[in-house]
């Protein structure tokens, strides 16, 4: 009994340091939000503002266009999620389970442009999009993940690997074509990895920069992550607004992380089979 | 099993090749277009651009489309927009389209849009980036048309943009020269007198001492001061233009002989100069590159009141007045021989060298209207951004008074008697990271200024001798 109190206190401590660990970033960022910009750069740093600035969020939603920021994340983070599951899980599938010349080549290939690093294909691809007449505009951001990414094909594919041949065995008996058995048997069971593959898609997409600062040029087409640099003053940081705005645009993430997790814990796969 | 063998072989060489392949397709694409970045050595010669003033003006009725880039906050976005309408206005036949984005972003995008030959047809140029622009032919000659339109001695800065042959390649869009800013109510409360256009650098450190308080409130001057835990510093000193540059001018060195292809780092002067920079560090008075690192950015220390004095550029006025200091500026200290220097960076407008010579001419078009028209010039130094380039604007109300600190604005006008560039040339960034690098181990004390120096020179002469002897 003695042990079992002496483990708990333990176990508490260190459950409640490392949530303080996580606790104490946000709250500065929070208390960071709500300061004057005098009291932003004071040194030393006050921690907790005299007066709570809440007008520094209003004033964010009044400078630049952060509906249409968001809108646009939105758009872009949908449509790249959906890209994704669609194109990887299709790909990831025949990777594991069908039978083609020169697979497993193919697949290696396919890891091997993982190690090409991003900033090297942005001129071509900018070259690209120009000739297609689609700078400026969201698609380029979502378009490349409906034509399915390296990380997401080797992620799939473990994932319709671990599956039991069992199942795949019964549905063709009962009649099933591969495309079947790929959506009504194999998709609904690979939904943890789905959901895996959907948050780190839509976490990408929504923070990501690079692309959106070399193809769009329109503040109103801007995305989050843009339009919330934006804000900052040229010449002085306006970091509180845009300390503001970066807690405005997590709220969407919270929601899907939120909705996603539980499908973190389930696990359908290998309870079908006695 | 020996198939297999022979596949996982064959998957190797395979995967090897896919990697070379897009090892070389990622460089050699960005060949062709002409990038800024891999495209050294097009030199003067590729730049395209023929005699400019030769080109026909385009009729009043023939509509020409141009893209106009600048880089901007959301209050000069907006105040840029207007200053368009109005343009357009003025000239039915042009439509103008813009690109805007953040300082950083906008820079970053450029460069791959000249690489792919889509950068718009005249851009706002951080002036120490305009001969990068230049001296790899991405931007077009305006020598002609500066001729030809422009009156010099009614403009700030267009010699700012001449390079050593004397050609021009852009158009101030506005002013930011360095002076010296000091906080008034640390002066008073250490009850010492404000600083005076007669200091030399060496009166700004003794005085410097007096307002340099560590955590226990002992002054830099008094025994048992601790350098090491210091609140309060007497000049903060950052990177080239807000710090060693215009103190080595001053003392009489530099880092570019006038070719600007030459390093001049290893001089007697430069010498005296960093060991003024070091022994102030040492002491706490100025602040190090390790100080600076505790502080929001090395912008923030002197608006939130922790320097007694900076070296600053105008726009910092803009912080210093938004943190509601009480402080004003006077001209930057002079060297040991009375030597005077004020860093400039001249902001401009430069056209590309790739748009068809209708667009150029609408793009010359939207560059004069900026610089003589006085109703454009008073509207954008309302922003307070920078000193504005039309001297009539500058010397009058509009400029002097615009707001009540600091009290004497003369000084960014008189610094400008007195006033040179960056010595920035194509390969400017590179050389500075070089210079901040070597100069860096000497402020913390890792090695000694001559060693410092005679590195520097060594690395900066090879990053020039990459570029200019081809």
């Amino acid at each position: 009994m003695r042990r079992k109190t002496a483990a708990g206190i333990i176990g508490w401590t260190v459950v409640l340091i490392s949530s303080l660990v996580m606790l104490v970033p946000f709250l500065t960022t929070l208390f960071n939000s709500l300061k004057t910009y005098k009291e932003y750069t004071a040194v030393p740093p006050k921690w907790i503002p005299e007066t709570f600035q809440w007008s520094n969020y209003s004033e964010v939603l009044k400078l630049g266009n952060f509906g249409a920021y968001t809108m646009n994340s939105f758009i872009v983070a949908l449509l790249s999620v959906a890209g994704a599951l669609l194109s990887c899980s299709l790909v990831g599938y025949a990777f594991a389970r069908l039978r083609f010349p020169l697979k497993n080549a193919l697949f290696v290939m396919v890891l091997g442009t993982m190690m090409i690093p991003p900033v090297v294909i942005i001129i071509p691809h900018f070259i690209i999009f120009n000739e297609l007449n689609l700078l400026d505009t969201l698609t380029p951001l979502w378009v490349i993940e409906w034509l399915a990414q390296p990380f997401g094909i080797f992620l799939m594919r473990q994932a319709f690997m671990n599956i039991p041949k069992e199942y795949e065995e019964s549905a063709k008996m009962e009649g099933c074509n591969p495309f079947q058995i790929y959506w009504r048997v194999c998709m609904p069971m690979a939904l943890p990895t789905l959901a895996t593959l959907a948050i780190f898609t839509f976490m990408g997409k929504w923070n990501e920069i690079l692309a959106p600062v070399i193809y769009l040029t329109t503040n109103e087409k801007y995305t989050l992550p843009i339009g919330i640099l934006s804000l900052g003053g040229q010449w002085f940081g306006n970091e509180q607004y845009m300390v503001a705005a970066a807690l405005l645009s997590l709220l969407p993430i919270l929601a899907v992380f939120l909705f996603a997790e539980k499908y973190f814990v389930q696990n359908h796969v290998s309870s079908g089979i006695k | 099993m020996k198939t297999k063998k022979w596949s996982i072989a064959l998957l190797a060489v395979i995967l090897a090749t896919v990697l070379a392949l897009a090892g070389c397709g990622g460089g050699g694409s960005t060949e062709p277009t002409g990038s800024t970045d891999a495209g050294e050595g097009q030199g003067a010669e590729g730049t395209g651009s023929e005699p400019s003033g030769q080109t026909e003006p385009s009729g009043q009725n023939e509509q020409v489309e141009i893209t106009l880039g600048y880089y901007s906050d959301a209050k000069s976005d907006a105040k840029m927009k207007e200053l368009i309408e109005k343009f357009k206005a003025k000239h039915p036949n042009i439509t103008v389209k813009t690109q805007s984005a953040p300082y950083g972003q906008f820079f970053q995008k450029l460069d791959t849009q000249i690489a792919a030959g889509q950068a718009p047809d005249v851009w706002l140029s951080d002036g120490v980036y305009v001969m990068k622009y230049a001296e790899r032919g991405a931007v077009r000659e305006l020598t002609d048309w500066i001729e030809n339109d422009l009156n010099k001695d009614d403009y700030y800065g267009l010699d700012f943009n001449k390079d050593a042959e004397g050609r021009y390649w852009a158009v101030p869009q506005g002013i930011q020269v360095g002076v010296l800013f000091y906080n008034k109510d640390l002066f008073d409360k250490a009850q010492v007198p404000y600083p005076t256009e007669d200091w030399t650098w060496e009166d700004l450190k003794e005085t410097g001492a007096k307002l340099t308080v560590d955590a226990a409130g002992k002054t830099a001057e008094q025994d048992g001061f601790d350098s090491n835990n210091v609140n309060q510093f007497g000049l903060t000193f950052f990177s080239i233009t807000e710090g060693w540059f215009p103190v080595l001018k001053s003392y009489g060195g530099g880092v570019l002989d006038e070719t600007l292809t030459k390093s001049i780092v290893n001089s007697p002067e430069n010498k005296q100069a960093v060991e003024w920079m070091v022994d102030g560090m040492k002491r706490g008075i100025i602040t190090d590159p390790v100080d600076l690192k505790s502080f929001q950015s090395a912008m923030a220390v002197f608006p939130s009141g922790s320097a007694a004095m900076r070296i600053g550029i105008y726009s910092r006025v803009l912080a210093a007045n938004e943190a509601g200091l009480n402080y004003d500026v006077t001209l930057l200290p002079k060297g040991p021989d009375g030597k005077r220097f004020s860093p400039v960076i001249a902001n401009s407008w430069v056209i590309n060298a790739k748009s068809d010579d209708k667009k150029a001419q609408a793009a010359w078009e939207w560059i004069k209207f900026w610089a003589t028209e006085d109703e454009v010039q008073r509207e954008w130094a309302a922003l307070g951004e920078a000193v504005p380039v039309k001297k009539s604007v500058a010397q009058s109300d509009v400029f002097l008074t615009q707001s009540d600190k600091p009290a004497n604005r003369k000084a960014f006008l008189d610094s400008l008697e007195f006033a040179g560039t960056l010595d920035s040339n194509a390969v400017w960034e590179e050389w500075v990271g070089k210079f901040n690098e070597h100069a860096q181990r000497a402020f913390l004390g890792d090695t000694t200024v001559d060693e410092a120096l005679a590195a520097a020179d060594k690395d900066i002469q090879a990053i020039l001798d990459t570029f200019y002897q081809k």
